[in-house]
């Protein structure tokens, strides 16, 4: 009898009621939140995205009934980009006012255990002040702010229940942490300095050493795999903590894999994204003592002998043959030089082929010292477009070479054309910078790290 | 078992709906022929007794009828139990009793008993009381009689309409299937379940093909997003079926419903175990809060003529003046929210606003004056312990010179502190009075604290 009655009570545990705070959801938030998950791959992470964007709809207008002077910023929120939302769980890159929010959603399977990303909680850029747990009920499209705890606060029980994050970079969190009053947010956001609530604020450093792990897992980031499956955790972080480099790993996940080319031509873009993000360039200045650069190497670029060495070239570029890219390049320095380039004895070149597209293409670079003026050493830069063996330079093809924004020339393969190539020259002081990039007329584009003369 | 009187006495409404107990006396005179013929009979376990009722009902011979009496009786007390309970969770608030309950549970009469015994067929399309579909579905084997019981009424769909209605709703087992991802599952059935690896395993790649099938197909299908889950069709239970085959689960399309149901089951248990303990822990805070709030009134009339007195009369034209624009500043946000769709509610939402801190009448009594069928509906509109808030917020903003010299803002504690001084300073002990509020005695309260009078000022100058 006394066992009875505890049962009949906790059965009935199992009904909700809406709370007095609860948020309806409309239909167009919910058309909305199928939307935004719809661009993810994975089924796990397709639903979660899908309770995050209504948990992000709940919140947003939690505060805006609340209160009209809080200001929300939730442009580049982590839902509404597929690149962040098929990593990361949580929905963050969200502010409201000077604070940094992370929401967390449950959705109506009630646990003990919260499972956080380990991103939000290691990865000082995605840090927040507030981790704020939302409970989102799709079935009755309702959201309720459940509670919250403060990041210190988090590290703090962290450390001294010595939790650390499990393989697959969550962490188990127990629910008893948060504190159920969300009203208490309110008031911090309305009423606290910022300040208070310490966030680091050293970012991820993102090392050029880590294109060789990602390199060599292409084919398994391709499958589709888990990342913690592939990648060690320290391995990851750089990749997650950068937007460029999860832009990359999302679109070698959901392009159509065409065959053969594309291998090569998502390893270029890897390597030109993580050049941009660790700033690194190809130095020339280190072929004219004859040596080519790691990251040159890296990229495949090839050195070629000293011009004086160089057999003397042919002077008709048609006959050239291709198949041999010393000889072609003799043929060009040569061809070059008689329409006028002064191109010195000690320059020395490089090349190395490419995909853009369906097109093969080959550059050639070229660089020297220049002293025009006495006392101000300069630096030249000679850029050479070509075409691999059996292939050609589409028409509208464009050759473009930049000083950080600024387009310092730009040429583009004209029409009706038997040119074989196309080419450009800059020359700079030894502290200068030059981006070249290449462009189909469709919008392809692929952009080189940049070269300095250090 | 203490309490044989069960099995004989029959719980039901009568014509008045009112309940009614009534004594069947041969299913009484059976019980004692039958079972309790030992003078032990109040310590053989109820589950002891279903078993050989049962064995007796489904026997055959001449005293299967009164076995079968004495197991609906027994069912009648479980299924008045299992409305008391949703009364006490969630009566007072949602404005609904138990008789409003009983009314689509209690329904058997006993009259169509024979129709139970006779088997399925003879009762097949007629009306079948919610006794006699527990029992007819009921294995001894399987579950015991009263919690078998307590299910069979949460998932009555008469009931569940009702309550939907009055704001209480039951999550449906797809939902709760949805939300649940592998890890999880993992850890509950191991570490709350204890089931073996093998068997956790299968659960994983059952749930893993229901969810390839059923998220995706819900989130395709623009009807049913954001509405109830329904029971997976035939043809999505081939197509999970044909997903875990391929796992190496072998399934009907039939076999997978049941497994999955049953997955839910475990999930559910667990579900409820926690928001027990929840609820616990809840109930444990507010009386923490409630003996801090006591002890704070304690001190407060040793000291109140000094500190109160002090604090009300150095700042009492500030505070005043806060007050009065934080209310404004808090309700003019409120209604600008009401716009669109939504429109119609600004003038409900001031009428009832009106009526609870001017007139002191209950969230009840408002509902029909406003147009709402439910009282948590006005409960909804106003959102009270928000409004009061917000109220207390906006002061401590527009009272930030004096709260910067009291306090930095730098400060949690004291800024938590500065809160709890206002909302001491108005006379509201919010959750008392709105509790209070809800029972119909004591509605007075809610008019006598001095933002009751300041709100009522400011809506009459509207």
């Amino acid at each position: 009898m006394t066992n009875y009655n505890i049962e009949t009570d906790n059965l009935l545990l199992d009904f909700e009621s809406f709370s007095e705070t609860g948020i309806e959801l409309s239909d167009e938030q919910i058309d909305r939140a199928v939307e935004l998950s719809d661009r993810i791959i994975d089924p796990e992470r397709q639903w979660q995205t899908y309770l995050n964007s209504l948990a992000l709809f709940g919140f947003t207008a939690w505060l805006e009934e609340r209160d009209n002077t809080l200001v929300i910023n939730s442009d580049s929120c982590s839902v509404m980009q597929p690149s962040y939302a098929s990593y990361i769980d949580g929905v963050f890159n969200l502010t409201v006012g000077e604070y940094k929010i992370c929401l967390l959603t449950n959705g109506v399977a009630i646990d003990e255990f919260i499972s956080i990303d380990r991103a939000v909680v290691d990865l000082p850029e995605y840090i927040p002040h507030f981790y704020i747990l939302v409970n989102v009920v799709e079935e009755q499209a309702e959201v309720i702010i459940d509670s919250f705890i403060r990041h210190d606060e988090m590290m703090q029980r962290k450390q001294t229940a010595n939790i650390s994050a499990d393989a697959d970079w969550t962490y188990e969190i127990p629910l008893a942490w948060f504190n159920p009053q969300p009203d208490d947010i309110l008031l911090y956001l309305r009423c606290l300095e910022s300040s208070t609530i310490a966030l680091p604020d050293s970012a991820t450093t993102i090392t050029d050493d880590i294109q060789r792990a990602i390199e060599s897992s292409i084919p398994q980031l391709q499958s589709g795999e888990s990342l913690h499956q592939i990648l060690t955790w320290s391995q990851a972080a750089p990749i997650l903590s950068n937007s460029s480099l999860l832009n990359w790993l999302y679109e070698l996940q959901t392009a159509q894999p065409s065959l053969g080319d594309s291998l090569a031509a998502l390893r270029d873009r890897l390597f030109n994204t993580i050049s941009e993000v660790t700033q690194t360039a190809i130095n020339v200045k280190s072929w004219l003592s004859n040596e080519l650069d790691e990251l040159a190497q890296s990229l495949s670029w090839t050195l070629f002998p000293s011009l004086d060495l160089a057999p003397s070239g042919l002077r008709d570029l048609e006959v050239v043959n291709r198949e041999s890219p010393p000889e072609e390049f003799t043929a060009i320095v040569t061809q070059l030089r008689d329409s006028g380039e002064d191109i010195p004895p000690d320059a020395r070149g490089a090349f190395r082929d490419f995909d853009l597209g369906t097109y093969a293409l080959r550059m050639f670079v070229v660089t020297w010292e220049v002293e025009e003026t006495e006392g101000i050493p300069e630096w030249s830069l000679l850029v050479v477009l070509g075409a691999q063996p059996d292939n050609y330079l589409p028409q509208g093809l464009k050759l473009e070479l930049k000083e950080g924004e600024t387009i310092l020339d730009e040429k583009i393969v004209p029409e009706d054309t038997n040119d074989s190539y196309i080419y450009t020259q800059v020359i700079g002081e030894l502290q200068e910078q030059f981006i070249v990039s290449v462009a189909l007329v469709n919008g392809e584009i692929i952009t080189f790290p940049n070269f300095v003369f250090d | 078992m203490k309490t044989a009187s069960k099995y004989w006495n029959l719980v039901r409404l009568d014509s008045s709906g009112k309940i009614k107990i009534t004594e069947i006396s041969p299913a009484k005179q059976f019980f004692h022929r039958q079972v309790s013929n030992s003078s032990d009979s109040e310590n053989i376990p109820d589950l002891t007794i279903q078993k050989d009722l049962i064995a007796i009902k489904n026997s055959g011979n001449e005293n299967n009828i009164s076995a079968d009496r004495c197991l609906r009786c027994f069912i009648s007390h479980q299924i008045r139990q299992a409305c008391i309970q949703l009364d006490i969770q969630f009566g007072r608030e949602h404005g609904f009793s138990r008789n409003d309950l009983f009314i689509y549970t209690l329904n058997d009469t006993l009259d169509s008993f024979r129709d139970s015994v006779a088997g399925k067929q003879a009762s097949q399309g007629k009306y079948k009381s919610l006794a006699v579909e527990i029992l007819e579905t009921f294995d001894p084997a399987k579950a015991n009689l009263s919690t078998w019981t307590v299910r069979y009424v949460k998932q009555n769909r008469e009931l569940q309409r009702f309550l939907l209605e009055q704001g209480v709703y039951l999550i449906s087992s797809w939902a709760i299937l949805n939300d649940t991802n592998i890890k999880q599952v993992n850890r509950i059935l191991s570490e709350f379940h204890n089931l073996t690896s093998g068997e956790i395993e299968q659960a994983s790649i059952l749930l893993s093909g229901y969810h390839n099938v059923y998220r995706r197909d819900r989130l395709k299908s623009r009807q049913s997003k954001g509405r109830k889950c329904t029971t997976p069709s035939t043809e999505q239970l081939e197509r999970i079926a044909d997903l875990i085959n391929r796992q190496g689960l072998v399934l009907s399309p039939e076999q997978t419903l049941t497994q999955l149901e049953k997955l839910a089951g475990l999930l559910r248990e667990y579900r409820i175990h926690v928001r027990g303990g929840k609820m616990k822990q809840e109930s444990f805070d507010n009386t923490e809060i409630n003996t801090e709030g006591m002890q704070a009134s304690v001190i407060q009339d040793e000291e109140e003529t000094v500190d109160q007195g002090d604090f009300l009369k150095s700042y009492q034209q500030q505070f005043q003046q806060s007050l009065d624009s934080s209310i404004e500043t808090v309700i003019t946000t409120r209604l600008s929210k009401f716009k669109g769709k939504k429109a119609a509610k600004a003038p409900q939402f001031i009428t009832a606003l009106e009526l609870f801190h001017c007139q002191g009448e209950s969230m009840s009594a408002i509902a029909p004056k406003v147009e709402l069928q439910a009282q948590y509906q006005v409960t909804r509109l106003l959102k009270l312990k928000e409004l009061r808030i917000d109220i207390r917020h906006q002061m401590l903003q527009l009272m930030k010179d004096w709260t910067m010299a009291q306090t930095k803002l730098e400060d949690l504690a004291s800024l938590k502190q500065r809160e709890s001084e206002i909302e001491l300073a108005l006379g509201e002990q919010i959750d008392l009075v709105l509790n209070e509020a809800e029972k119909e005695a004591s509605v007075a309260d809610s008019t006598q604290s001095i933002l009751a009078k300041r709100i009522c000022e400011y809506l009459d100058r509207l």
